[in-house]
């Protein structure tokens, strides 16, 4: 499978994952604001998603063949539902979660955890697996996990400037995560048949 | 070790800068929210915020006679009074310096005048620079204009949107679904009345938005400063866009207005609807709020300092 692919899956997964923010941005103002307490909320949360999804994506590409792939799938699955979650439910779930809140700190955090975190963390578990892909067809591990992490961030450059200066602008929040929904499905399906191909292929 | 030291006075929050003159001071704060100078050059004290642009005037107060409206517009806000003339419970979503403030506290002692600052670095300068002090008849709420207006259910006379950051408006504040909670709130014959700026793309947006949500909306341009008030109330009859059916405030007002705020002159900044820009414009909501992209920015209240 031509190398070339690949790359764009990982440079679609940093657009997704950075987009996602400044949507979700958006999804949080009318009920917390835009100050800068929301955007270290927002901030912290993505982070610890990537964090988190690094560590578990780690873990799932040392594992034998059959667990690996069930696991990749579960992860596929978990980010394409809970992006279905926020698609479909977000803008009601922050309304009551903001109801349900007194302080405002707290409901943002509550917010940023229910609808951004999962997906997040999902798509983030793919990152390494993308390196151990690499480095098992013959790219040295150091090597592999620049290259991966690389174009994952010029992935996510794009997701902050395209959602930003052209998606926003132009169209919906609400049509927008159901883009995100399509395309994270359509780019889970492709990484998933490379993460499976044999490293001879 | 200089060098530290260096680093250490160019990292405070607050800089002092002394004027020549005793008494006359400029100072600079950053807060979590804003980027404010603060500063007196005689008995003059204004407070600006810094944004794109250089610094947006926010409020002003000559210490020599406090009531005295220093900033155009805060004058063109008082023409609520031709749609409620007896406002007796007041909201204003943004406190700035309180240059409103002080004359309409004056001329409506018994008036519940209710603040929304999001800012509690803007109060304190406002109550340790620029002569306003907070009290039970002028409280003031630190949290955001738009969770005060859900969680808080008094019904005001008038509701006074005038929450600027900079030059820039949170665009949580500017849609069609914070218009109707402040409609909500809005007694039956209050008036909904919000600083605009015109000359971007966003002004249409702004009228549209409102007219979305209130039947009559009236509009009035603060001479040369780009700051245009619109008045707005949820009631359809009498037809209120008709000058002859606003309230004959002008003689009817509180003495302390005499030599602050000419009524009748106010009524001489009536302008019309852009209707052919405000048709074309596009609806602000909390699902498509392109705020930044449709303000350019290009004014502020007295222009680039």
């Amino acid at each position: 499978m031509p190398l070339f692919a690949f790359y764009v899956t990982v440079v679609i997964l940093g657009i997704l994952s950075m987009g996602f923010q400044m949507l979700g941005s958006r999804l949080l103002s009318p009920h917390f604001g835009s100050a800068i307490d929301v955007w270290a909320c927002l901030i912290s949360t993505f982070l610890a998603a990537f964090s988190i999804g690094s560590m578990v994506g780690g873990a799932i590409s040392n594992l034998a063949t059959a667990p690996r792939r069930r696991s990749q799938f579960a992860c596929a699955v978990t980010a394409v539902v809970s992006l279905a979650v926020t698609a479909g439910f977000g803008r009601g779930l922050v309304g009551q979660i903001e109801i349900a809140f007194t302080a405002v700190l707290p409901g943002v955090l509550a917010s940023c955890l229910a609808l951004f975190f999962v997906p997040v963390t999902a798509l983030s578990t793919f990152s390494p697996q993308c390196v151990q892909f690499l480095a098992q067809r013959g790219v040295a591990p150091g090597n592999a996990s620049g290259l991966v992490y690389g174009v994952s961030t010029l992935g996510n450059i794009a997701g902050v400037m395209l959602t930003t200066f052209v998606l926003i602008p132009n169209f919906r929040v609400s049509t927008l995560l159901y883009v995100w929904l399509a395309v994270a499905l359509l780019n889970l399906a492709a990484l998933l048949r490379f993460l499976r191909a044999p490293a001879s292929s | 070790m200089k060098l530290a030291r260096c680093f250490l006075v160019f990292s405070l929050a607050t800089v002092a800068v002394p004027a020549a003159d005793s008494g006359n001071y400029v100072e600079s704060f950053d807060t979590i929210y804003n980027s404010l100078t603060i500063e007196k050059t005689g008995s003059v004290v204004e407070l600006r915020a810094r944004s794109r642009r250089g610094e947006a005037l926010e409020s002003a107060v000559d210490l020599s006679d406090p009531l005295k409206l220093m900033v155009a517009y805060t004058r063109t806000l008082y023409t609520g009074l031709f749609f409620q003339p007896q406002p007796s419970r007041v909201l204003m979503i943004g406190l700035g310096g309180a240059g409103f403030h002080r004359l309409f506290s004056a001329a409506y002692p018994d008036a519940l005048l209710q603040s929304v600052e999001l800012d509690p670095k803007v109060l304190e300068l406002c109550e340790t620079r620029m002569a306003f002090k907070s009290t039970a008849k002028m409280p003031v709420a630190l949290t955001d204009g738009r969770m005060f207006v859900k969680r808080d259910k008094t019904q005001w006379d008038w509701i006074i949107l005038d929450a600027f950051r900079g030059g820039f408006v949170p665009p949580h504040l500017k849609t069609e679904e914070y218009y109707r909670e402040c409609a909500a709130r809005l007694t039956e014959r209050g008036v909904f009345i919000s600083n605009l700026h015109s000359g971007t793309e966003l002004f249409h947006s702004d009228i549209k938005t409102i007219k979305a949500v209130f039947p009559q909306v009236v509009l009035f341009e603060t001479e040369g400063r780009g700051n245009v008030i619109a008045c707005a109330v949820k009631y359809r009859t009498p037809d209120m866009t008709q000058p002859e059916n606003w309230a004959a405030v002008e003689k009817a007002v509180a003495q302390v207005f005499e030599g602050r705020l000419d009524l009748a002159a106010l009524k001489a900044e009536h302008m019309a609807i852009p209707k052919k820009q405000v048709e074309r414009a596009r609806l602000l909501t909390d699902d498509f709020s392109p705020v930044e992209f449709l303000d350019a920015m290009k004014t502020n209240n007295t222009g680039p300092k």
